[in-house]
């Protein structure tokens, strides 16, 4: 397929996949505030650095800016120089989607259309401060309703795989940024929790499960009281939960295998080799040896190593095919 | 249950044709002067099209308003737009739309039908005429100097045939309607037309709205359009089908036409280029796709000759490909349509396609055109600068509504500002009487009255012309004006060619 298309499916799906992530933290957060009494430091500081945005936002308002809830919200759902609010998200996906709709449909093109359409509407603002709840929850239902229509009505060819490699590799991301950052507020010690003991701090770690929509999920799977272990467990490694930072890379890999298997040449095996480096310290180390080399440093790693798989899609795929490449 | 759903439907139905309200086209009234396409001069509905008319009549101003605005949504839902350059902010505009349709009957459009493809092979084969042996010239039948002066003629593409010998693969006839009634043609577009993708998303939103006067009109379908354009263009590749490669090229999602280029893109199932994701190498044009470089064989473009090669023509184009021209003149890609097409739709080469069409095909004429006198020749432009207040002057070389004079409406300063500019460059201009453009029913948001309108009817060939059934109506939605184009506030109707008779 042509590259230009490639790399709006790419990215199309990082965006929409990035909008809702923001709209499930900050909604999970509001709830989470309301349940439990938290030093304003930790109140919203969390989702500034989950998203990468604490400098800039320090920079355009004060260092102390963050203590305002509702300029945190603001920004992150509406500010058009914040490169991963909610708008601009929307507008990227969309924007990405409006060049190449004869590649994503009519109906897929109308869902997100829609959401685009919705977030200009004066009304939609009047939602955001009636009811913020309903605000963000819209955002995620219409962004699930953007993936139910896109697998069901697109073909599972190359396009496609690309738009789900980006969604996964940026979910993955997601899920492991989230985690770093709760796992800070509680000095990465290794101690067992139980909601007996310290019961704001499970609250802490309800509210990353509910951010990562894996609460109910969870419970199923863990059954008796949470440990901290069990829900970074859960969250790195399960399988079977679709959120999961091994789940989404072992399926961005299969996708990335879709994709590599209509080549001619060897483009992209050096990426599929990358993906496997940095998810081989998630597989294969227990999650006791984790906590105690220090979770923070193993997904750090595993970000930057993301981040230049990342990279390398865009360099192998999206790059100028040029004369050279003709022999 | 579904008996119950019908019956209460049904009730529904009767309960709204009890209630008195008033009917959509009550009171409306035709301009004395113009010829109007649904409406007699005494107000009474024309009997060919009695029939769909009462029954979006008795739908009532309140049913039509909501279904109007139902309309509207679908169009702002498809983000059915065009961009305009000159917005900042929210760069897409809707086309204004009117769901009053403009009604032809068959009779009518199978005529008009023929002589648009007697039009368009004459137009053919004058190109390949004029870029050949110049028979036309030779033989005097057209002034050589109108010709070599022709901002799209363009003397590099001298011997150069393109495949199939096809250069119009897709044209926009502009079709008015004067007071008698009889179609002409007012000018023809065979470079980029544009407009086609409107027809359909019209007629998919009408059907939603109205769907009980479709189920009663018997309405020829225009949803062939893509799959015959796909197959013309298909038909002309260098290389067997299956193993070739169509696109279409775009300048860019800025361009105000992008919607219709990804449209029709989608529905002909075929990617959508933009200048930079093709290169020439060695005489072939090539894609760059995630798997490499892959050749192209046809390419339906909707950028023009003069920014579409910086080797060949303009130098500072960055929408173009270079090396283009050379893979086209050496058989290995389809140009569609092909280049140097702007020498045919020329205003003021339009005024002797009469002529090409008696010395090509030796047949005469079937549709009329407007009477047009050429600036170039001294004795036309006398009559144009004595006459300006009458006429209608336009610019040979532009489209959209620009560079135009209306001069029954223009001011004094206006027309002698004109008037300087016709001294100063008479080869840029031609000159029309203005005619008094047939108007249809048109709903102003509050009741229906008499709008201007023109119709677009599109060709497609790889040899053997056929036309759309149906047409982009242009309507000029302001009381009195005959501007339509939408670049100047005009908006568009759909058209219903049915399958009734007049006589």
């Amino acid at each position: 397929m042509i590259s230009r298309v490639a790399e709006s499916c790419f990215w199309l799906h990082r965006y929409l996949e990035r909008a809702e992530c923001v709209a499930r933290m900050l909604g999970v957060n509001r709830l989470f505030l309301l349940d439990v009494t938290v030093a304003p430091e930790d109140r919203w500081l969390p989702l500034l650095t989950v998203t990468g945005e604490q400098s800039r936002f320090a920079s355009l308002f004060s260092e102390s800016a963050h203590l305002d809830g509702e300029l945190v919200q603001d920004y992150l759902t509406w500010n058009c120089d914040n490169p991963v609010s909610i708008a601009t998200c929307i507008q990227w996906a969309r924007e990405n989607a409006r060049q190449i709709r004869e590649v994503v449909g009519l109906e897929m093109w109308e869902t997100i259309n829609a959401i685009w359409q919705w977030l200009q509407n004066t009304r939609t603002r009047k939602l955001y401060y009636s009811d913020r709840d309903g605000f963000f929850r819209h955002v995620r239902d219409t962004v699930s309703t953007v993936h139910g229509v896109c697998h069901d009505t697109l073909l599972h060819d190359e396009p496609f795989d690309f738009m789900r490699l980006g969604m996964l590799l940026e979910r993955a991301g997601q899920t492991a940024r989230a985690l770093d950052a709760r796992h800070h507020m509680f000095g990465g010690d290794a101690r067992d929790i139980s909601a007996a003991d310290a019961p704001a701090e499970t609250a802490q770690w309800m509210a990353l499960l509910r951010s990562c929509s894996a609460q109910d999920p969870f419970a199923r799977w863990a059954r008796g009281a949470p440990t901290r272990a069990d829900i970074v467990k859960f969250l790195l490694k399960e399988e079977s939960f679709p959120r999961s930072v091994l789940h989404c890379i072992d399926r961005a890999g299969n996708f990335l295998g879709r994709i590599r298997s209509r080549q001619k040449s060897h483009k992209g095996t050096e990426l599929t080799a990358g993906l496997a480096r940095i998810v081989e310290p998630l597989r294969y180390k227990p999650i006791a040896t984790i906590l105690e080399e220090g979770l923070h440093d193993e997904l750090t790693r595993f970000i930057s190593g993301l981040a230049e798989v990342s990279d390398g899609v865009g360099s192998e795929f999206f790059g100028p095919g040029l004369p050279e490449e003709l022999a | 249950m579904a008996s119950a759903q019908s019956n209460t439907e049904g009730s529904g139905e009767g309960r709204r044709k009890s209630r008195k309200t008033e009917s959509v086209f009550s009171g409306y009234f035709p301009y004395p002067s113009a010829y109007d396409e649904l409406f007699n001069a005494d107000g009474s509905v024309r009997p060919e099209v009695e029939g769909p008319i009462r029954l979006l009549d008795t739908i009532g101003r309140a049913q039509f308003k909501a279904r109007q605005r139902l309309a509207d949504s679908a169009f702002l839902k498809g983000g059915i737009t065009f961009s305009v350059y000159s917005d900042q902010r929210g760069t897409e505009k809707l086309m204004p739309f009117d769901p009053i349709p403009r009604l032809v009957t068959g009779d009518v459009w199978d005529r008009l039908s023929r002589g648009l493809v007697q039009r368009i092979r004459a137009l053919d084969a004058f190109l390949g005429d004029v870029y050949g042996r110049q028979r036309i010239l030779e033989e005097k039948r057209l002034p050589r100097d109108i010709v070599e002066a022709s901002a799209g003629y363009r003397k590099q593409l001298a011997g150069i045939v393109p495949r199939g010998r096809v250069f119009i693969h897709v044209a926009g006839v502009d079709l008015i309607r004067g007071p008698d009634g009889s179609f002409a043609v007012l000018e023809d577009n065979v470079r980029t037309p544009s407009g086609v993708s409107y027809v359909l998303a019209n007629r998919t939103v009408m059907k939603r709205v109205f769907p009980s006067v479709f189920t009663q009109s018997a309405v020829r379908s225009v949803d062939a359009y893509p799959v015959r354009l796909r197959d013309a263009l298909g038909s002309l590749s260098p290389r067997k089908a299956g193993e070739d490669r169509l696109v279409v090229l775009t300048p860019g999602p800025f361009n105000s036409a992008y919607f219709e280029h990804s449209f029709l893109a989608r529905r002909m199932g075929i990617d959508l280029v933009q200048p930079s994701d093709l290169f020439a190498h060695d005489d072939k044009i090539y894609v760059k796709t995630t798997a490499g470089p892959s050749r192209v064989d046809v390419i339906y473009r909707r950028i023009d000759d003069e920014f579409l090669d910086p080797t060949v023509f303009r130098e500072d184009s960055v929408l173009g490909v270079p090396g283009i021209v050379k893979a086209y003149a050496a058989g290995n890609v389809t140009l569609a349509n092909a280049l140097g097409n702007g020498v045919a739709d020329d205003k003021a080469i339009y005024p002797f396609v009469p002529e090409m069409i008696r010395f090509y095909l030796s047949e005469e004429p079937v549709l009329a055109q407007v009477e047009t006198l050429i600036c170039a020749r001294e004795a036309d432009c006398k009559r144009v600068l004595q006459n300006l207040g009458k006429m209608v002057v336009k610019a040979v070389d532009a489209s959209g509504g620009y560079g135009m004079l209306m001069g029954p409406t223009a001011s004094k300063p206006e027309l002698a500002e004109f008037a300087n500019r016709i001294r100063a460059n008479p080869r840029g201009y031609i000159a029309q009487p203005r005619i008094e453009l047939s108007t249809c029913p048109t709903w102003t948001g509050k009741s229906v009255e008499p709008r201007r309108v023109d119709m677009r009817p599109y060709v497609v060939s790889s040899g053997e012309p056929w036309v759309l059934p149906g047409g982009l109506t242009r309507v000029a939605l302001v009381d009195g004006s005959y501007v339509v184009n939408s670049s100047q506030g005009g908006g568009s109707k759909d058209t219903w060619v049915l399958e009734t008779s007049s006589s």
